[in-house]
């Protein structure tokens, strides 16, 4: 039965989150919408220019660009720190002492994007340790788009750990039953992963590899302390020409464009995936 | 119901009463100003000049250094618009200052200047760079003049000295490539203009201002003959990797390149090392490339500190400027970092940056205006850019200023 009183004043239990959520999320993203369509230098009022901004967005060769390491970023983290993080969490789930086996794997993911890539700056610039290593002289963080997959692979070091984690707690969840009956039946190996475990898998794999979808899709700490999206624009991705458009250039207005293209595209691959996933 | 609106109502009024502000707040009377900045880096030295202050006029400062340019640049554009000023700021000369000017946010500093100069403290060769439709705002914050610093060690191994002509200059590259010594350091971030505005002010001054305010374009032949010099320079090997990312305090320390461009603040990163003027490291005035100049162009840059129209405090913070020019304070701040400083008086202990700061306000210099202050934001962006890509890839010279005068183009169709 519902209580009276709690009936009365639901609407004032939501009302203190609703509002934080309406002023801190919906109120700058309506008020970036609208930047979008101005121009704007940050102290002078906002003129209006309509669709100008997004004409001039889709015109500018540098979007191609963003847009294509962005890509890379997505589909790199698809295959890297997720799919990594599943083999090395179903290699080390049946281990004895596998736990241990993950802890390495766990400890670069207390770092903040930037402190990352403070630490790899120096392995990975010219003079670098890598090079100094590998007795090479590879431009890493230079030329396109081996500086994305040089910073893809700095962002697969960090985020291993978490998928893997996340992968073991779905692996635990799995019911006994249905392994050891496949078991029984001589299923083992790929065919026991493969036919068994990764569907029982899939609504943990939905979510992990909906939260790197979406970390992917906004990759800028990494980026902007390694490279500034550069050398020239080869290494930006979306959220940092977002960033050096508004912040760097004064254009909120161009910046906001490149906000709001984002956010729709953010949006848009997270809604087909997930669509695709609870179907 | 009737309770629950007056409830709600009240609810409001406070909530609007706390975030609006005192518009009709009474003026503070402050013992203590802020001051912040985009020189993170140097706090200690802005502390120093806190407790000089103090102890001075009474007045201390307390510093908010920021080390990201662009987010420091946003916070203070958002600070106009709330309470949460700052009493004191630096910024940037050139658009930066006119944009906020424009805007009636920062006070007015004739007096100061007037005064100043009429007691020697400041030159008059500085107005300009602070003079916005006949008005002076801010003070010099800091001055530098740009030229070479060397290693003296390197240099002395290979009998080498100081070069008076550019030819000179290349002679001195040739040996020390000879001797498997990179001549010149340069990055792919950031500082990646130094040597397209050296290259620019040393081969045609005119052509630098008219690209500064949009009268000449980046596609011009001028241009393309410098970033075709600059090009051959590199192709010569005599620049280290752009993409290496060492400090380049250490580079010039342990040799990696024998040679340094950078404003004469970069003094304070060679004392921090240790390195001593004269033994370790020398600086020269960097020669034109065009040989028929009349004089030789020195890039030079002049950093604002500002105040507020509607600062807590004006009367205060006025005093601070004031007192930031004096020949006290000036001896302070430039002697804390090894600087050069704006004030004529001040004595420089480092013999080289003392001559070059004696001759550039005897008027022996063409001072040129560092491309960061000359370039308004949206040109600087796209150029930096332009120029990062031009150091790894010098070949893609044309289509960088191309798209460099794209942006030009589009500032400048609604800034002229």
């Amino acid at each position: 039965m519902r209580s009276p009183v709690l009936g009365r004043f639901r609407h004032g239990y939501v009302a203190p989150a609703a509002v934080l959520v309406a002023v801190l999320l919906y109120a700058p993203f309506v008020w970036t919408a609208y930047l979008s369509l101005t121009r704007y230098d940050g102290l002078e009022p906002p003129s209006w220019v309509g669709l100008d901004n997004f004409g001039k967005l889709f015109a500018d060769p540098a979007l191609l660009t963003s847009v294509r390491n962005t890509l890379i970023w997505v589909l790199g983290t698809m295959v890297l720190p997720v799919g990594l993080g599943l083999l090395v969490a179903v290699l080390s789930y049946d281990l004895k002492g596998g736990a241990w086996y993950r802890v390495p794997f766990m400890l670069p993911y207390a770092l903040s994007g930037a402190g990352l890539a403070m630490v790899w700056s120096p392995v990975l610039s010219h003079d670098g340790i890598a090079n100094l290593l590998l007795g090479v002289d590879t431009a890493f963080l230079q030329e396109a788009p081996q500086n994305t997959v040089a910073m893809l692979l700095v962002w697969t070091w960090q985020q291993l750990g978490v998928n893997t984690l996340l992968f073991v707690v779905g692996l635990q969840s799995i019911p006994k039953e249905p392994i050891e009956a496949a078991r029984l039946d001589g299923a083992a190996g790929w065919r026991l992963f493969r036919h068994v475990i990764w569907p029982l898998l899939r609504p943990l794999t939905a979510v992990v590899v909906g939260l790197a979808l979406v970390a992917s899709l906004k990759t800028f700490d990494i980026v902007w302390v390694l490279t500034q999206g550069g050398p020239g624009r080869n290494s930006e991705t979306l959220a940092v020409t977002m960033y050096k458009e508004t912040f760097v250039a004064s254009q909120y207005g161009y910046g906001s464009a490149v906000a709001v293209l984002l956010t729709v595209v953010t949006g848009l691959a997270s809604y087909l995936y997930l669509r695709r996933q609870v179907r | 119901m009737f309770r629950s609106r007056v409830a709600t109502l009240g609810v409001a009024a406070l909530v609007l009463a706390a975030c609006g502000g005192n518009g009709t707040a009474t003026q503070q009377k402050k013992s203590e100003l802020t001051l912040y900045n985009d020189k993170g880096a140097w706090t200690k030295f802005f502390d120093e000049m806190g407790a000089l202050s103090k102890q001075q006029i009474g007045l201390g400062m307390k510093p908010t250094g920021y080390t990201d340019s662009a987010q420091y640049q946003a916070f203070i554009k958002a600070s106009f618009r709330t309470n949460v000023k700052p009493d004191l700021f630096t910024w940037q000369t050139g658009g930066m200052l006119e944009e906020i000017v424009k805007q009636k946010q920062v006070a007015e500093t004739t007096a100061v200047w007037q005064e100043a100069i009429k007691a020697g403290d400041l030159s008059q060769d500085l107005a300009p760079y602070y003079t916005i439709g006949g008005k002076q705002y801010c003070v010099p914050m800091n001055v530098a003049y740009w030229g070479m610093f060397y290693n003296k060690k390197v240099f002395d191994k290979y009998r080498l000295a100081p070069p008076q002509t550019w030819d000179e200059l290349i002679k001195v590259a040739d040996t020390l490539k000879r001797n498997g010594v990179k001549a010149f350091y340069h990055t792919s971030v950031l500082f990646s203009f130094v040597w397209f505005e050296q290259l620019m002010a040393g081969t045609d001054p005119d052509l630098y201002d008219r690209l500064a305010t949009g009268k000449a374009k980046y596609t011009d032949p001028g241009v393309v003959q410098v970033m075709e010099r600059w090009k051959s320079m590199i192709d010569a090997g005599y620049f280290i990797n752009p993409g290496d990312k060492t400090d380049p305090g250490d580079v010039l320390k342990n040799g990696k390149a024998a040679m340094v461009s950078f404003g004469t603040w970069f003094n304070t990163s060679m004392t921090q090392r240790n390195m001593k003027a004269g033994a370790d490291y020398g600086f020269f005035v960097i020669p034109n490339v065009n040989a028929a100049l009349p004089k030789t162009s020195m890039i030079f840059e002049s950093g604002p500190l500002c105040s507020l129209t509607k600062a807590a405090d004006p009367d205060a913070s006025m005093k601070y400027l004031k007192w930031w020019t004096t020949a006290e304070a000036q001896e302070k701040w430039a002697t804390s970092r090894g600087d050069v400083s704006a004030n004529p008086k001040v004595t420089i202990q480092d013999e080289a940056l003392g001559a070059v700061t004696k001759d550039a306000g005897g008027g022996k210099y063409r001072l040129v205006n560092r491309y960061f202050e000359a370039t308004p934001p949206p040109v600087l962006t796209a150029a930096l850019d332009g120029f990062g890509k031009f150091v790894t890839e010098p070949g893609s010279y044309k289509e960088v200023l191309e798209t460099i005068q794209k942006a030009a183009d589009e500032y400048w169709s609604t800034h002229q």
